[in-house]
């Protein structure tokens, strides 16, 4: 993992750029200039769909929707207003931002497939409408005098040393993204939704933000490639292929990475080149094969990309940590002092449910639920399977919409919230599925749960981040890649992410579901502690022996209603307990 | 008063709507049949499409078929030759990607065959250029420039041009048997019953691989039938699946996402707005008009006319 | 019939079933109980072969499992009725017990077995050009035995068919698998949460904790135990 430092990010980037032009220089041939100079746009177009799809997981197929639009507006703004491309750029630009908030409101709001394919329609429905209007063949006056001034330069050099400018601030915009608050937030939507909202980040303004950045950039490439080409018609620049190359740049070169769009134009953008040069005029559409074979490929044996197994290789020869490693690891959970009793709980009410209804259909998921939750207390919901306990969370989360009755939380109402806000008010959620960013090291796993708690200050997100994972005894763990480890650290990492948002009140989701004995007793020494220091927490778990240690009160759930409520003795001699768990004939039985 | 030219533009242009729209309605049915058994957005659909068409123009050109049936059985044969081709690529890519996380995408399993089929579209697309050159063929027969000719009353005289009414008679009758196999034989029910609930299937002991490759073989099959209708009266090139990729998507997610039946209905009722829309808009825009219909169906009522599995926030 | 034996598997990642040994004979109702996350599902689906144990046998009428896949199993006479009932919504009722007689034998008792199931449960007669998807949990639950039943198979595993039903409907549905029981001699392996209702009915019982048997015997045997409640109510 390359390191976060904005300076050396920029060295990297000044001292491959100065590589490059070196190279570019020593090639005197005018058609491998001219590859040399398109190398860099299709590399900004990488990272232009790396910074939203990459990130984000929303494939988008329609990138050339921008790249267009900020080649037409460089292209007609000289025509008609002799306004120069150094000018028609940045205005190119901004049009892709507009383009990319027109584009994004409406369609984010659908899913998966709907996305891509909605997507997909936005640029060939401007290929036909700029066909229509005229602009089939657009051509780039040429300025014969103060050419410089306009863009065109008599050396084919000096567009590979603009491109290469361009390229620069892209790769400096995309590095600022990746590590940073935004890249992780738009990781963690790509890895769970639901899950990202529960830990309060607003999807929907970080979608939109991502593809205004991304708007942008492809804009910009789409600017200097009229700039290069001087030529722009519909389909060069509208047409699938555009979109097409925009993904495979970086889906080859490597997703979700910063160099990753880089490597990969600089591999295929020449391969295809000098292919079609070779045999283009002999074999029509090679390119295009050529393109085609590379996606199979890729998808087929290398989905992450080229980059991250370059990565791997290196990091594995200096001996650095990889996602396959499964060294063995020891959680050292601060010990609980057990000589010092649970301070007492208190009397105040920190959630109170009322009369909580929610059905599907015909069937009522959670009927008429009322209870309270005390400050300081550990409350456990039980019941069958099916009771509605994960149902009864997410409706306190703001996943899905009570259909009747209200939630206090500390005086507030939670009911008609959505997820991030609910989380925003103080209330936390684990889930039982951990879906982890497999390559990011578990502190910037944690670091997004603290995010809502520190919206502006990133180095004391960090500071929150490393506490939480003090707590849950992963501190020493903080540098680990996540996709090494167990479930019990999985575990731990996902209360830590909780703890680092500083919740009021955590609702743990079968934090204990499939761990072996040994791992259960570490994870309850956990909770406990926890508990001692005074949090708030609602538990639901199955296994019985467990929560009967650690939960102060139980409120049994069976059929979404509410069964009894009170300690756990009192509660599990009672008989209508009993009988939700055993079966009515087990008390007949027992009455013999 | 309207003019009674204007009425007779309309009628004619419906009534070319329906002939192009029935074989729309076809080609739609396939994608139908792949999406709505499979969960597969194939980006190679077009391509289907197109080597449907070249498969009838050499089949009718080697065989020196020149009668007008030539383009309805070379149709079938590719449907034929298609069917096995998209067995093949479905055994040998299609499953190696399933269930691959794609770690830089949503995982569903979704993208990673969305993204392969859209390098499979590449390759074909780009093969056939270089194969078969971009000189644009048609599989002329004595049908292709005919029409029947209606007369109404003194005041209409509409016309049928012969090869689009074969076309026709042919994509109803292909529709209607694909229709019928899925719905009624113990084969076609098995293939829904994969595509409804995988796991249940396999404890049925239905072989759901085998499953999901007889239906994309089938869906390939059924959109080069229509490839190959639409050949009889349309020149084709290499790239044309592209044209008829988003008419394609737009006619099934009309008709909803999942229901045959609506696939069909679906690309007829593009193929009425297309021609429809001749009346008054220029040419160029009418292609741009259904790729603002699909967006205002995707966006205001995803789930189309006939739809169940909508994939909403 | 069919012997597991020392089964291991994991699912999801976590281990769910350790050293998991269990018999059903010719003919014979087994059940087993357990509370959530005892690791009853991942149990059925190693015997089904949608998850590949990590350690141990299944034995199948002498023959190991391991080797076959799991769109075989069925036509060697082993039935599973899924957690949840997982009928095919958007199939008719009919259509759905026809994708239950895919089979060899279940194809040569087609109408024996339709005529049993419809007199066993009326209302898939009644309903039978309905979307399976529009009935009820209860109707549904039906449609999913029946299903699983129109195989002809030997043995028939049923997966939590109280899970989400009222208690009314679960008690016909435990009084519909009796009379299976009673009335064929297909063995039936039974895996609930609900205790009383499974030990109730069945020849011979375990109870399933945390992915181990934690006790087996008797029915009669096992309701008196405490232990049982202990394993399901902690104390």
């Amino acid at each position: 993992m390359k390191s976060d430092q904005p300076t050396s990010q920029v060295k990297t980037i000044v001292l491959l750029g100065l590589v490059y032009l070196l190279l570019a220089y020593l090639i005197d041939d005018k058609y491998y200039q001219l590859i040399l100079t398109v190398v860099p746009i299709w590399a900004m177009m990488g990272i232009a769909w790396n910074v939203f799809s990459g990130y984000s997981g929303l494939v988008s197929f329609g990138h050339a929707a921008f790249f267009g639009i900020g080649a037409y507006t460089v292209a007609l703004a000289m025509i008609y207003w002799n306004l120069s491309p150094w000018l028609g750029i940045p205005l190119g630009t901004l049009a892709g931002v507009v383009a990319g908030v027109l584009v994004g409101y409406p369609t984010f709001r659908l899913r998966g497939v709907y996305f891509s394919l909605a997507m997909l329609a936005y640029p060939l429905t401007l290929l036909y409408v700029f066909e229509w209007l005229g602009y089939q063949e657009v051509t780039i006056p040429m300025k014969r005098e103060d050419g410089p001034l306009y863009m065109q330069f008599a050396s084919q050099y000096a567009y590979i040393v603009v491109g290469i400018l361009f390229l620069a601030i892209a790769i400096y915009l995309a590095s600022r993204i990746h590590g940073s608050r935004f890249g992780l937030s738009l990781t963690a939507i790509k890895q769970n939704e639901a899950a990202a909202e529960a830990a309060g980040i607003d999807a929907a303004r970080w979608k939109l933000k991502a593809i205004m950045v991304s708007a942008a950039i492809a804009a910009a490439a789409g600017g200097y490639y009229a700039v290069v080409l001087i030529v722009v018609t519909p389909p060069s620049v509208f047409g699938m292929l555009a979109s097409a190359q925009a993904m495979i740049m970086a889906l080859f070169g490597g997703v979700a990475t910063l160099w990753g769009p880089v490597l990969g134009a600089l591999i295929l953008i020449p391969l295809s080149e000098i292919l079609h040069a070779e045999l283009g005029n002999h074999i029509h559409g090679i390119h295009g094969v050529i393109f085609g074979l590379a996606i199979i490929a890729m998808i087929l044996y290398a989905p992450e990309g080229i980059f991250p197994r370059i990565r791997d290789a290196i990091n594995k020869r200096r001996g650095l940590v990889t996602v396959a490693d499964d060294s063995r690891r020891t959680v050292n959970v601060p010990p609980v002092d057990e000589s010092q009793s649970r301070p007492a709980v208190s009397q105040e009410v920190a959630l109170k449910v009322n009369h909580l209804s929610r059905s599907f259909g015909g069937l009522k998921a959670v009927s008429d639920v009322s209870f309270e939750v005390y400050t300081g207390e550990v409350l456990g919901i039980i019941g069958p399977n099916g009771a509605g306990k994960t149902t009864l969370f997410n409706l306190l989360n703001g996943f899905i919409s009570a259909n009747e009755g209200t939630v206090q939380f500390m005086g507030k109402e939670l009911v008609g919230l959505k997820p991030n806000q609910v989380c925003r008010q103080g209330v936390g959620r684990t889930f039982q599925v951990v879906r982890p960013f497999p390559r990011l090291s578990v502190l910037q796993n944690v670091v997004v749960g603290a995010f809502v708690s520190q919206p502006d200050n990133d180095e004391l997100a960090h500071v929150q981040a490393r506490e939480a994972l003090a707590r849950v005894g992963m501190l020493e763990h903080e540098k680990v890649l996540a996709g090494s480890l167990n479930s019990l650290e999985l575990r731990l990492m996902e209360l830590a992410r909780v703890l680092a948002g500083r919740p009021k009140l955590i609702l743990m989701d079968e934090t204990l579901a499939g761990l072996g004995a040994e791992e259960v007793e570490t994870m309850l020494a956990v909770i406990r502690r926890l508990a001692n220091e005074g949090q708030t927490i609602v538990i639901i778990e199955h296994t019985m022996q467990a929560m009967v240690r650690l939960a102060d009160r139980f409120v049994v759930l069976d059929h979404g209603q509410v069964l009894a409520v009170g300690k756990p003795l009192e509660v599990t001699k009672d008989p209508a307990v009993i009988e939700a768990y055993l079966g009515k004939k087990w008390m007949e039985h027992a009455k013999h | 008063m309207i003019s009674l030219v204007l009425i007779e533009s309309i009628l004619q242009a419906a009534i070319a709507g329906l002939l192009i729209g029935s074989v729309y309605g076809l080609m739609c049915v396939g994608l139908g049949l792949i999406f709505g058994l499979m969960r597969v957005i194939n980006f190679a659909q077009g391509e289907f499409l197109m080597l449907g068409m070249y498969v009838t123009f050499f089949f009718c050109t080697t065989l020196g078929l020149s009668g007008s049936l030539g383009p309805v059985v070379g149709s079938l044969v590719s449907g034929v030759v298609m069917f096995g081709l998209g067995m093949l690529i479905h055994k040998t890519l299609l499953v190696k990607s399933t269930g691959i996380r794609v770690v830089g995408t949503e995982g569903e399993g979704h993208y990673p065959q969305l993204i392969l089929t859209l390098g499979i579209s590449l390759v074909v697309a780009n093969g056939a250029l270089i194969l078969f050159g971009n000189v644009p063929r048609t599989v002329r027969t004595p049908f292709s420039s005919t029409a029947w000719e209606l007369a109404i009353g003194n005041d209409f005289m509409l016309f049928f041009n012969k090869a689009r009414v074969l076309a026709l008679l042919v994509s109803i009758l292909v529709a209607i048997a694909v229709y019928l196999f899925v719905q009624r034989t113990r084969l076609g029910k098995s293939l829904r019953a994969a595509a409804d609930n995988a796991a249940a299937a396999t404890y049925m002991g239905i072989d759901v691989e085998r499953a999901h490759r007889i239906s994309f073989g089938l869906g390939a099959a059924v959109t080069a039938v229509a490839g190959g209708l639409i050949a009889s009266y349309y020149p084709f090139q290499p790239y044309i699946g592209l044209d008829f990729v988003v008419i394609m998507y737009a006619g099934v997610v009309l008709g909803g996402l999942g229901s045959m039946i609506g696939a069909f209905w679906g690309g007829l009722t593009i193929g009425l707005i297309q021609q429809m829309s001749t009346l008054f808009l220029p040419l160029q825009l009418q292609n741009a008009m259904i790729f603002v219909v699909f967006l205002l169906i995707i966006l205001f009522r995803p789930q189309g006319l006939f739809g169940k599995n909508v994939e909403r926030v | 019939m069919l012997s597991i034996e020392h089964l291991s598997a994991s699912y999801g990642g976590l281990k769910a079933l350790s050293d998991v040994s269990v018999r059903v004979g010719e003919g014979q109702f087994v059940a087993i109980v357990g509370p959530n996350g005892a690791g009853k599902t991942t149990l059925f689906k190693t015997i089904s072969g949608t998850v590949t144990p990590a350690s141990g046998k299944i034995m199948w009428m002498g023959q190991d499992l391991a080797s076959i896949p799991a769109a075989r199993r069925p036509h060697l006479g082993i039935a599973h009725v899924p957690e949840g009932r997982q009928v095919f919504k958007e199939l008719t009722v009919f259509e759905n017990l026809e994708m239950g007689a895919q089979t060899e034998k279940g194809l040569a008792d087609w109408d024996k077995n339709l005529d049993q199931m419809y007199s066993l449960f009326p209302i898939l007669s009644s309903r039978k050009n309905q979307f399976a998807g529009t009935l009820s949990g209860g109707e549904q639950q039906m449609v999913a035995i029946a299903r699983g039943m129109m195989s002809s198979p030997k043995l028939i595993m049923l997966d939590e068919p109280s899970m989400g039903l009222a208690p009314k409907i679960t008690d016909m549905i435990f009084e519909r698998i009796e009379e299976i029981h009673t009335h064929s001699n297909v063995a039936i392996l039974l895996v609930e949460q609900r205790v009383a209702e499974a030990l109730s009915s069945c020849d011979h019982g375990y109870v399933l904790q945390t992915g181990r048997i934690a006790l087996e015997g008797a029915p009669d045997v096992l309701m008196e135990d405490p232990h049982v409640k202990e394993i399901y109510l902690g104390m």
